[in-house]
C-alpha cells in the first residue's frame, strides 16, 4: 500500500535517522511511503498573526501537491511540520479571507515536470481537502495496534520509556486535536503496543527550549535538563521524541546539559520510529544510531539493558 | 368563533415615559391620530402614566368618559400590567378590559428612525384597539390552598426554611435523600468569620427540626414526582429501605463491629472507611444506623447476617422494602445544595491523581476534631504533618475557556480560614495562598482576611497557578507573583485546591421532575434577579441556599427564612386567584381529536371518552395558547385572545 | 516620574492594531498571571508575558516594544493552553513583535549564528528562529 509522506527538509539532511527508521518501519507493515513531488520546506513556523498570509503558501502548496497526486491524507513525523501543515490546513477551512488570499498566491504557480519539462499552471483552489496525520495517529487509527502487535519480531521486555510530546503535538488543543494537553494518551498507547512500558512523568509536554538553544542557550539547557531529569527520576531508561529539534536539544546538547547540571548522569534519546522499526525486526545498523551523541546501542539488544551506562 | 364587536368606548393613553418613549416616538401625534379610529372614544398623552397623578387621571377619565375599555401605550406589560389592572378596578372597570400596548421595548427602545417609530406606535395601538373592542370582562378563578409545605433538602437552608414555616404554624415535610440531615455544613470544621464550630451551631437546629411538632422529618427519602399547581401539589415520595428500624435502634454499635464490608466513608470525603452498616457521623439526625444495600453482602442471612445476629433490639430486618406514598402540599421549597467541581477536570493540577492535592471539603474533614485524623493536620499520602501547605484559589472558577465562568463566592473566605487554622495548629509551618483577587464582601469578612495576613503571617501571592506535579516526596507548585513580576516555584507538602461550586450531582433528574427552571449552569432560576430572589417563576416553588447559586451560610440562612416568609404569604391568603385568560373548550365544535392534549405542557387537558370531547382543568391551564394554535376546528379559543381578535390585530397592523 | 496615561487615537490605534494582528481581545485578560507562571523562559524576561498584555491594555506602546521579552518567546503555547480566558498569549506576543520598527536591526538573524554551529544545526531550527526573530 502506498501512502503520502512528508519528511520535511531536516529529515533529509541533518536528522536522517528519523526518516530512515520511519521508512524501514513502515515497510515491515507493508506500507510504502511516497513523497509528494517537488515538495518544499513547510516554513517551520505557523504564522501567528492574521496578516502573515504568505507564510501559509508553502505548507498549503505541499498539501495541494498531495491532492494533485490523488492523496487523501499525508503522514508526517516531525512535530514542527505536523503543526504547520495541520494548522495551515485548518486556517484555510475556517477563514474565508485567508482562503481567498492564499489561493490567490497558489493559483498561478507554475510546475515544471522534471522529465518532460512540461509546464502546468492555473491550479484549482485548495480547500483543505487533504488531511494531515501524524504517524502516531496513523498507527493508532489506520494501521491499528493489533496489526502492529501481530508483526512484532522483537520484544522490548517492558523497557521503561518516557514519551516526550513537547509543545507542537498537543498545543493549541483546538487546532491540534490530539488529546487533552495536560492528560494525553496517544504516545503512551503507542509505547504499550510495541512492548515498552510508558513512564508517567510531569514534564512530558513542557518545552525543551526549542530554538532558544541558539539565541538563548542557557535557558534551553535548563529546560531540556528539567525534562530529562524528570523522565529519569520517574524510572525511564530512555526518552523518545518525534521532533528533530527536541532531539538536538536533548541529545546533541546533552554534554552541555551535563556540564551545567552535575547531578544529571544522562539519558539516551530515541526517535519513536527507531523503537518501532527495531521492534518490527529492522536491523540495528539501519536505525541511524550513529547520529546519536548519547549512545543508545545498548537499548537495542535482544535483551535490552534496563539501565544504560553512560 | 366570531367575536361580538360591540360598540365600545375605548380610551387610549399614550405615555411619554420621560424621553424613553417620547425621545423617539412623537407621542402627541400618536395620541391625536388615534382619536379618529373606530372604537376610540378618548385619546391623550401623558408624561408618566404609571405615576400617582397619571393613574388618577386614568381613573377619573374612565369614570367621566364612561369608558368600557382602555389602552395604555407604554412599557412592557411585565412591569405595569398589574398596576393598571388595579387602577381600572378602582374605577369600576373590569381589569381584563385593559390592554397594554408596548411601544417602548418593542418600539422606541429598538428603533432610531423617529418617523417610522411613530408610525409603528400607531399600528401597535390600533391593533390593541381591535383586540380591546372584542375583549370580555373576566373574573379570576378561585383556588384553594393546602397550607402545608414540602422542603426538599435537609442542609442548613432546608432546615432553616422548615423551622420558620413550622413556627408560622404550618405543617412541613422535610425530605432528605441521605440517612441524616446536615448537608455540607455539618461536614465543616469551623465557619468564617467567627470560627464557630460548625457542628456546635448546627446540631441544635437539627435537633429542633427533628423534635418540632409540625415538622415531619423524612430522611432517606426522595421525591419521586410532583403534579398539580400552586396551592395544590400532589407529591409522590419514595421511602428508601434502611433495613434498620430507626425507632428501635439504640446506637449500641455492635452491628458495625461485626460487619465485614469496608466502604470509603463519603462523610469523610473518602479519607477513611466505614462499614456497610453505619451511622454517617456521631450527631446524625435521626440517630440510627443505616444498612447500605449497595455494599452489603446481599441482605441475605445465608451470605452474611452478622449484624442482625448481634442486634439486641432486633432492629435489623432485611425484608424492608421501598415504599412510595402520596402527600398533598401547597408550596415547595427547593434546597438541594451544591457539590464541588471534580479535580479530575484539572489535569494540570494532577487531575486527582496526586494524593496530597486535596479539595476544600477534604481539608475540612482533616481539620475536624471528629474527622479521619482527629483534628491533627496530616497529609493523606503518609500521614506526615505538612510543614508547607499551598492553597490555590479559583480552581475551576472564573474560567470562560474550559471550566466554570462564574466566581464561586465563598472560596476566598474559606481559604483564608483554612490558612489561618493551619497556622494555628502548625505554627512553624508555611502557608501560601495563590489568588487572583480576594473577595470579602460580607460583614467582618475583610477584617478576618486581614488577620490571616497580619496576625497569622500567611503569604498571599497574586498569580494563578499554572501547574502542580509530584516530585518525589514533594508536591511542586508553579506560580507567579504578578506584583513583583517573578515566576515562583514552591515545593509543598500538601496542596489545597479551592474547587468551584457546581450544581449538586444528580439533581438534574429531580429538577426535571419538578419542571422547575434553572440557568445554564444548573442553578435554580429566580423569578427576578434583583427583586424576587427566593421565588421561582414556576408558581408555588421557592428557592433556598446553594441550589440557587454559590453563597455562604449567612446568606443561605437569610434566603431560607425569606423563602419561608414567601410561603407564609401564600398560606396567609384565604384562597388563590388564577388568571382567567385560559383556553376553554367549545364542546359544540370539539371533535375529540385530542391534538390539543399532546400540545399541553401543563397536562391541563384530558379526553372525556364517554362524550368524545376534551375537557380542560382551568386551574392547571396557564394560558400559553399552544392548544389554541393547534386546534383544527377552532374549538380551543383563548379567553381575550381569540383567533378573531388576533386576526383583527394583524389586519389593523397591515392596514397601518 | 508618573506615566501619563493617554487616551487619544494614537493609543487606541496601537491597541486596535495589536488586536487586529493577533485576533485576540486584549481586554479579556484579567491579569491572573497564569501565562507567566507556566512560561518556560519567563525568568529570563524583563517584562513577563502577563505584563506585556497589561502594557498593551494600558496603551504603553513604547514600554512593550522595547522589551527583551519579545525575542525570548519560544512559541511553546503553554500560556495559551492554560489561560482561563482563552487568550492566545503567543499570538499577542507575535503581534507586538510585528509592530516593531521594520527598519530596526534584526534581533536575531542568520548572521548571528556562528558557521560551525550552523553546520550542525537542523535546518528546522534556523528557519524557525530567523522567521520569528529577524526581519
Amino acid at each position: 500500500m502506498k501512502v503520502h509522506y512528508y519528511p520535511g527538509c531536516t529529515l533529509k539532511e541533518k536528522t536522517t535517522a528519523l526518516d530512515v527508521s520511519t521508512r524501514e518501519a513502515m515497510k515491515c507493515l507493508d506500507i510504502e511511503l511516497v513523497e509528494p513531488e517537488g515538495w518544499t520546506c513547510c516554513g517551520a513556523e505557523y504564522p501567528l498573526t492574521e496578516e502573515k498570509i504568505v507564510g501559509l503558501a508553502a505548507p498549503l502548496r505541499v498539501l495541494r501537491q498531495v491532492r494533485e497526486e490523488n492523496g487523501d491524507f499525508v503522514i508526517t513525523t516531525c512535530s514542527f511540520c505536523y503543526a504547520v501543515l495541520k494548522r495551515a490546513n485548518k486556517a484555510i477551512k475556517d477563514d474565508p479571507l485567508k482562503h481567498k488570499r492564499v489561493n490567490a498566491y497558489l493559483r498561478d504557480d507554475i510546475k515544471i515536470n522534471a522529465l518532460t519539462k512540461e509546464k502546468t499552471t492555473g491550479f484549482e483552489d485548495y480547500n483543505g481537502e487533504v488531511r494531515v496525520l501524524h504517524l502516531l495517529e496513523y498507527l493508532r487509527d489506520h494501521v491499528g495496534y493489533q496489526k502492529i502487535r501481530s508483526r512484532l519480531k522483537r520484544p522490548f521486555g517492558g523497557l521503561p520509556v518516557a514519551a516526550y510530546y513537547g509543545c507542537r503535538l498537543l498545543r493549541p488543543a483546538k487546532d491540534m486535536d490530539l488529546g487533552e494537553p495536560d492528560d494525553p494518551r496517544l504516545f503512551e498507547e503507542f509505547l504499550e503496543a510495541v512492548g515498552a512500558t510508558p513512564v508517567d512523568y510531569p514534564f512530558k509536554q513542557e518545552c525543551c527550549g526549542s530554538y532558544l538553544s541558539v539565541s538563548l542557550p542557557d535557558a534551553a539547557t535548563e529546560a531540556s535538563y528539567r525534562v530529562l531529569r524528570s523522565a529519569r527520576s520517574n524510572g525511564a531508561a530512555a526518552i523518545t521524541v518525534t521532533c528533530p529539534l527536541c532531539f538536538y536539544n536533548m541529545d546533541r546538547r546533552q554534554d552541555k546539559i551535563k556540564e551545567a547540571f552535575l547531578d544529571f548522569p544522562g539519558l539516551p534519546v530515541l526517535f519513536f520510529t527507531q523503537i518501532l522499526a527495531w521492534a518490527l525486526g529492522v536491523e540495528k545498523t539501519v536505525l541511524g544510531l550513529n547520529q546519536h551523541a548519547v549512545p543508545a546501542d545498548d537499548l537495542f539488544r535482544d535483551a535490552p539493558a534496563p539501565e544504560v551506562t553512560l | 368563533m366570531k367575536g361580538q364587536k360591540k360598540t365600545k368606548r375605548i380610551g387610549v393613553f399614550v405615555c411619554h415615559c420621560g424621553v424613553n418613549i417620547a425621545g423617539v416616538v412623537d407621542v402627541e401625534k400618536v395620541a391625536k391620530t388615534l382619536t379618529d379610529y373606530p372604537g376610540v372614544a378618548f385619546s391623550t398623552n401623558y408624561i408618566y402614566v404609571c405615576s400617582d397623578p397619571g393613574q388618577q387621571m386614568i381613573i377619573d377619565t374612565i369614570k367621566e368618559k364612561k369608558l368600557d375599555g382602555i389602552i395604555v401605550a407604554a412599557c412592557s406589560p411585565t412591569l405595569h400590567e398589574k398596576t393598571f389592572q388595579e387602577a381600572a378596578r378602582l374605577a369600576g372597570l373590569n381589569p381584563y378590559q385593559i390592554e397594554i400596548a408596548n411601544i417602548r421595548e418593542q418600539d422606541s427602545w429598538v428603533h432610531v428612525d423617529k418617523d417610522k417609530a411613530t408610525k409603528k406606535a400607531v399600528k401597535i395601538i390600533k391593533a390593541h384597539v381591535e383586540k380591546a373592542v372584542r375583549n370580555e370582562s373576566l373574573e379570576p378563578i378561585k383556588v384553594e390552598v393546602h397550607r402545608r409545605a414540602l422542603v426538599i433538602g435537609g442542609g442548613i437552608s432546608g432546615i432553616q426554611a422548615a423551622l420558620d414555616i413550622a413556627d408560622h404554624g404550618y405543617e412541613v415535610l422535610l425530605v432528605e435523600k441521605n440517612p441524616s440531615i446536615g448537608g455540607k455544613m455539618i461536614q465543616l470544621s469551623e465557619t468564617f468569620p467567627t470560627l464557630d464550630c460548625s457542628q456546635c451551631i448546627m446540631t441544635p437546629k437539627m435537633v429542633e427540626a427533628s423534635r418540632h411538632p409540625r415538622i415531619k422529618l423524612l430522611t432517606y427519602h426522595e421525591v419521586e414526582s410532583v403534579s398539580g399547581f400552586v396551592g395544590n401539589f400532589k407529591v409522590r415520595i419514595k421511602k428508601k429501605p434502611r433495613y434498620v428500624d430507626a425507632v428501635l435502634c439504640n446506637l449500641c454499635a455492635e452491628c458495625e463491629k461485626v460487619c465485614p464490608q469496608i466502604v470509603p466513608d463519603e462523610f469523610n470525603m473518602g479519607l477513611s472507611f466505614r462499614k456497610a452498616i453505619y451511622m454517617p457521623f456521631p450527631q446524625a439526625v435521626p440517630g440510627t444506623y443505616t444498612l447500605d444495600a449497595e455494599h452489603c453482602l446481599g441482605l441475605n442471612p445465608v451470605r452474611c447476617g452478622k449484624c442482625k445476629d448481634v442486634c439486641e433490639k432486633k432492629a435489623i430486618s432485611y425484608e424492608m422494602q421501598e415504599t412510595i406514598f402520596e402527600e398533598e402540599v401547597g408550596a415547595i421549597v427547593v434546597a438541594t445544595g451544591y457539590d464541588l467541581y471534580s479535580m479530575q477536570a484539572l489535569g494540570e493540577y494532577g487531575g486527582e491523581k496526586i494524593p496530597d492535592v486535596i479539595n476544600g471539603l477534604e481539608f475540612e474533614r482533616i481539620l475536624s476534631a471528629s474527622g479521619p485524623t482527629a483534628g491533627i493536620i496530616r497529609r493523606p499520602s503518609d500521614g506526615k504533618v505538612p510543614k508547607s501547605v499551598v492553597f490555590v484559589q479559583c480552581s475551576g472558577s472564573r474560567d470562560t475557556e474550559k471550566h466554570n465562568p462564574y466566581c464561586s463566592k465563598i472560596c476566598c473566605m474559606y481559604t483564608a480560614k483554612h490558612a489561618m487554622l493551619y497556622k494555628h495548629r502548625v505554627p512553624d509551618g508555611q502557608a501560601i495562598v495563590f489568588y487572583i483577587d480576594v473577595r470579602t464582601g460580607g460583614k467582618a469578612f475583610d477584617e478576618f482576611y486581614q488577620r490571616t495576613i497580619e496576625e497569622d503571617k500567611v503569604l498571599y501571592i497574586r498569580g494563578k497557578v499554572s501547574k502542580i506535579f509530584k516530585d518525589g516526596d514533594k508536591v511542586v507548585v508553579w506560580g507567579v507573583d504578578t506584583l513583583t513580576g517573578k515566576k515562583v516555584e514552591v515545593e509543598a507538602d500538601m496542596v489545597v485546591l479551592a474547587m468551584a461550586m457546581v450544581k449538586a450531582e444528580g439533581v438534574g433528574d429531580l429538577l426535571r421532575k419538578l419542571k422547575i427552571q434553572t440557568d445554564i449552569h444548573g442553578w435554580l432560576a429566580e423569578a427576578h434577579p434583583k427583586l424576587r430572589p427566593v421565588e421561582s417563576l414556576n408558581a408555588g416553588f421557592y428557592l433556598a441556599g446553594c441550589a440557587h447559586g454559590p453563597k455562604d451560610i449567612p446568606e443561605a440562612v437569610a434566603q431560607a427564612s425569606a423563602a419561608a416568609a414567601k410561603v407564609g404569604d401564600l398560606f396567609a391568603q384565604k384562597e388563590l386567584s388564577h388568571e382567567p385568560t385560559v383556553v376553554p373548550v367549545d364542546e359544540d365544535k370539539c371533535s375529540g381529536c385530542a391534538i390539543c392534549i399532546t400540545m399541553c405542557p401543563y397536562q391541563a387537558r384530558t379526553l372525556d371518552t364517554e362524550r368524545g370531547v376534551v375537557v380542560v382543568n382551568e386551574i392547571l391551564c396557564e394560558g400559553c395558547g399552544a392548544c389554541a394554535a393547534a386546534c383544527p376546528s377552532g374549538a380551543a379559543q383563548q379567553r381575550n385572545q381569540t383567533d378573531d381578535q388576533i386576526f383583527s390585530m394583524v389586519t389593523a397592523m397591515m392596514k397601518g | 516620574m508618573r506615566v501619563k496615561l493617554k487616551a487619544g487615537p494614537e493609543v487606541r490605534k496601537f491597541i486596535e492594531r495589536v488586536e487586529e494582528l493577533s485576533g485576540e481581545n486584549v481586554y479579556a485578560c484579567y491579569q491572573c498571571g497564569r501565562c507567566s507562571a507556566g512560561c518556560p523562559v519567563a525568568s529570563e524576561m524583563d517584562v513577563l508575558p502577563n505584563q506585556v498584555i497589561r502594557l498593551v491594555q494600558m496603551g504603553l506602546a513604547e514600554d512593550v516594544l522595547h522589551s527583551k521579552t519579545l525575542f525570548l518567546c519560544a512559541s511553546c503555547f503553554t500560556c495559551q493552553s492554560r489561560c482561563p480566558k482563552g487568550i492566545d498569549m503567543a499570538r499577542v506576543m507575535e503581534a507586538v513583535r510585528h509592530l516593531l520598527d521594520p527598519k530596526g536591526a534584526d534581533a536575531f538573524g542568520p548572521g548571528e549564528i556562528p558557521p560551525d554551529l550552523a553546520n550542525e544545526l537542523p535546518q528546522q531550527v534556523m528557519v524557525a528562529l530567523c522567521r520569528k526573530f529577524s526581519k
